[in-house]
């Protein structure tokens, strides 16, 4: 099983006194007693992993515990306790409850070795780079739209013109002009909000993701591909291509979809120019570009 | 970083169990995942290695994920070339102290030194030294097959039970036997208190760490072939009565009376959560743990890669050295595996937790029910077979006396057969041996069925005494 390998993480809430333990099981050592709760994955009804903590609901348990991020030694730790509850999630099937996510959850992956024929990268996903490969995604599907709006608005002009100045020899290449310069503030406008709105995208959900800021291992092989945290990478665990519809190409990096949901962000520059091409055929021969 | 190894004896249900706790081990022995590979097609399978230093040993393959019910495609590993020097020196050692007279905990303290991090249970047991399926056990993995009892909770098991792994997996590939150590091993077997060493890996089944030629030598001399067991504890287990709490004698807590551990007092107590934890023998809650060694189990995995695991990975592409041998048993050899109780037989007798006097007595009548209630199944045939299977692992002189009681009763012909070919393994057994005696010599037309079988006993019987 992917992601198997994982050593168990230790978490200390001294303001409660207690101390749990997420690996193969779910300890908690509460101060003053003997013997820790024990929980087996299969007891477990939900869990709800936000950015500021991590809520487990198990069955026959009096209550849910709730582990606030601030308490775990590092934010390692914590994508490790993430990691380690999406695996288990794929083996027990209980209620998962996540914030949107910028790389494949853990419980798409398998454990499958790479083989020689495979490109690995690693580098901090680009805020600023991603933002522009949604632009230019977004820029492609508005093109049409921004023409479109810009004549039509050309037209409106035109006509509001002509019907409250009338036309006439002297005012007719005023009124044309006063009308493309119409369209055409128009269509930036459009395009401004628009940008605006998919750099707020990029901004919103790079914050819900602890991810985000973390350095990230990238995966390319014939048997699949990894974007995951490197702290909790194992370098034998890969997202079949399966698992994905199609992928989009920008000048900074390939966006691999599933449905309409990007699935994950690979930014060139976390490879060696040299091995770019390859990547991209891998990619190409896997998947269906856009 | 050293290895750190302690034992202790506790005390669960007034049975004894010995513990081992390894910490920092060397993770020479073990088995771990290496996912799907590519040759399997599929990436939906697993397959877990067992490895002896850095040769992969065993290849085990579930074609449905990791899913513990399912049996297991098991072969030798194309990579394995056989023990590092250092591994063979320390099972061989550890081999020789136990028949010297050492305890379990001494004598395999090497081995414990060779194993991944984490609780071990340590005993005695009989082995059978076939595969599960009626195949002598060397030279029974050396192509890929599914192999029953492999599931580590089938539908015997599933329900919570614990069972006693009996079956064997070879660690040394069928080139490693050679009739002259087997010759020698033949007179020393008689001697051995421990016949093999073993490591449970799946199920029903372990692995023969120590004690190949010394299978055969049992077999054929009808030995009953004594393993030390190790089997690792972590599965955690959830019964719904409440478990009892162990509290520990005031006493020995000032370590005033270390030399006389008074049991336990049990205290019912409500607790949320697991019970415990366990391995297929051994079902220990959570209050009878010793607290590090609890904590070595919360802390720890069920399984760890080794360091050198893609050492052990880079072999699985090469061939196997000494893949083709001329190494053949003796058909009295492979003869008396295929009469050892299977898979099949063991797992029916672990469904019914005891059989009274009454009921097998209602059973030779030909009833199926006791008291309004159905024995062991509405099926006469079926209920016979599960009797025989759970006498025979139970209680052999109720087993032999129940089978002679079948095959002298001619309203149960139907089973005269099966019963005479199950009884044929116990061929010391006198009481047996008088049965067939009579049986072939009155020529009554009720034994006609056990008659093939009686004379192969009787031959059986009767060569042995000779020697």
């Amino acid at each position: 099983m992917a992601f198997c390998d994982l050593r168990p993480v230790r978490v200390g809430d001294d303001k409660a006194g207690t101390t749990y333990i997420i690996g193969e099981v779910f300890a908690v050592y509460t101060f003053g007693s003997q013997f820790p709760a024990i929980y087996s994955w299969d007891m477990l009804k939900s869990v709800s992993v936000t950015r500021k903590d991590m809520t487990f609901s198990f069955v026959g348990a009096k209550k849910n515990f709730s582990i606030s991020n601030k308490v775990f030694n590092s934010a390692e730790d914590v994508l490790r306790a993430i990691a380690i509850i999406e695996h288990r999630q794929k083996i027990y099937g209980f209620e998962y409850q996540h914030e949107r996510r910028i790389f494949p959850l853990k419980s798409m992956y398998y454990e499958v070795s790479p083989g020689k024929d495979s490109y690995v990268g690693e580098g901090v996903l680009d805020e600023a780079d991603t933002a522009a490969a949604l632009i230019v995604l977004l820029d492609f599907k508005l093109m049409k739209f921004l023409w479109l709006m810009a004549l039509l608005v050309m037209l409106v002009m035109f006509g509001i013109l002509n019907y409250v100045l009338g036309m006439t020899r002297d005012n007719i290449l005023y009124i044309i002009l006063i009308s493309l310069v119409t369209g055409g503030i128009f269509a930036l406008l459009i395009y401004i909000i628009t940008h605006a709105v998919a750099r707020a995208r990029v901004k919103s959900f790079s914050g819900a993701d602890l991810a985000a800021k973390e350095t990230i291992t990238f995966v390319i092989s014939r048997a699949g591909f990894a974007a995951c945290e490197s702290c909790v990478y194992q370098n034998h665990d890969l997202v079949p291509w399966d698992a994905a519809d199609y992928f989009v190409e920008s000048d900074k990096m390939f966006i691999i979809f599933k449905g309409k949901t990007p699935l994950a962000y690979i930014p060139k520059k976390a490879f060696p120019k040299k091995q770019i091409g390859g990547v991209a055929d891998i990619i190409a021969l896997s998947l269906e570009q856009r | 970083m050293s290895v750190e190894i302690k034992s202790e004896t506790i005390d669960v249900k007034g049975q004894s169990v010995i513990l081992v706790s390894v910490r920092g081990g060397e993770n020479a022995i073990g088995t771990f995942s290496i996912g799907s590979n590519s040759r399997d097609g599929v990436l939906g399978t697993e397959t877990r290695l067992l490895y002896i230093g850095t040769d992969p040993i065993i290849n085990m393959t579930c074609s449905s994920g990791a899913s513990k019910k399912s049996d297991k495609l098991m072969s030798f590993s194309p990579g394995f070339h056989g023990y590092d020097q250092k591994v063979f020196d320390v099972l061989t050692s550890a081999f020789l102290s136990l028949n010297r007279g050492d305890s379990l905990t001494a004598g395999l303290k090497g081995i414990f030194s060779l194993l991944q991090d984490g609780v071990y249970a340590v005993y005695t047991s009989d082995y059978y030294p076939t595969d599960g399926n009626g195949t002598f056990f060397w030279g029974a993995y050396n192509t890929n097959h599914e192999v029953h009892g492999t599931a580590e909770h089938n539908r015997i098991t599933m329900s919570g039970n614990v069972y006693k792994p009996c079956f064997l997996i070879p660690t040394q590939s069928m080139g490693y036997f050679t009739a002259r150590a087997l010759a020698s091993t033949e007179e020393f077997v008689k001697k051995r208190r421990i016949h093999g060493i073993v490591y449970h890996v799946s199920g029903f089944h372990s692995a023969l760490l120590k004690g190949h030629h010394g299978a055969v030598a049992c077999t054929k001399e009808n030995i009953p072939y004594k393993c030390a067991v190790i089997e690792k504890i972590s599965d955690p287990y959830t019964e719904k009565i409440a478990p009892v709490q162990m509290v520990e004698n005031q006493e020995e807590e000032n370590g005033e009376n270390q030399s006389a551990p008074v049991p336990p007092t049990p205290v019912p107590v409500e607790r949320e959560g697991i019970t415990g934890f366990r391995s297929p023998s051994i079902k220990i809650p959570i209050e009878a743990f010793p607290k590090d060694m609890l904590n070595i189990i919360v802390n720890g995995l069920s399984e760890y890669k080794p360091p050198h695991f893609e050492v052990i990975t880079a072999k699985l592409d090469s061939v196997r050295k000494k893949a083709v041998t001329n190494n053949i048993f003796s058909n009295e050899v492979l003869e008396k595996a295929e009469q050892m109780p299977d898979a099949g037989m063991v797992e029916s007798a672990y469904a019914i937790s005891s059989l009274s006097d009454e009921e097998l007595n209602r059973l030779l009548a030909g009833d199926v029910e006791f008291n309004g209630k159905v024995i062991i199944s509405p099926n006469f045939y079926s209920s016979i077979v599960t009797a025989c299977n759970f006498l025979q692992f139970t209680d052999m002189k109720r087993f032999i006396d129940f089978s002679i009681a079948i095959m002298d009763n001619p309203d149960l012909s139907a089973t005269h057969e099966y019963v005479a070919q199950r009884v044929l393994s116990q061929e010391k057994n006198t009481k047996l041996y008088n049965f067939f005696k009579s049986a072939a010599a009155s020529g009554d037309a009720k034994y006609e069925k056990i008659l093939p079988a009686a004379n192969t006993f009787l031959k059986r019987y009767e060569a042995d005494n000779r020697r």
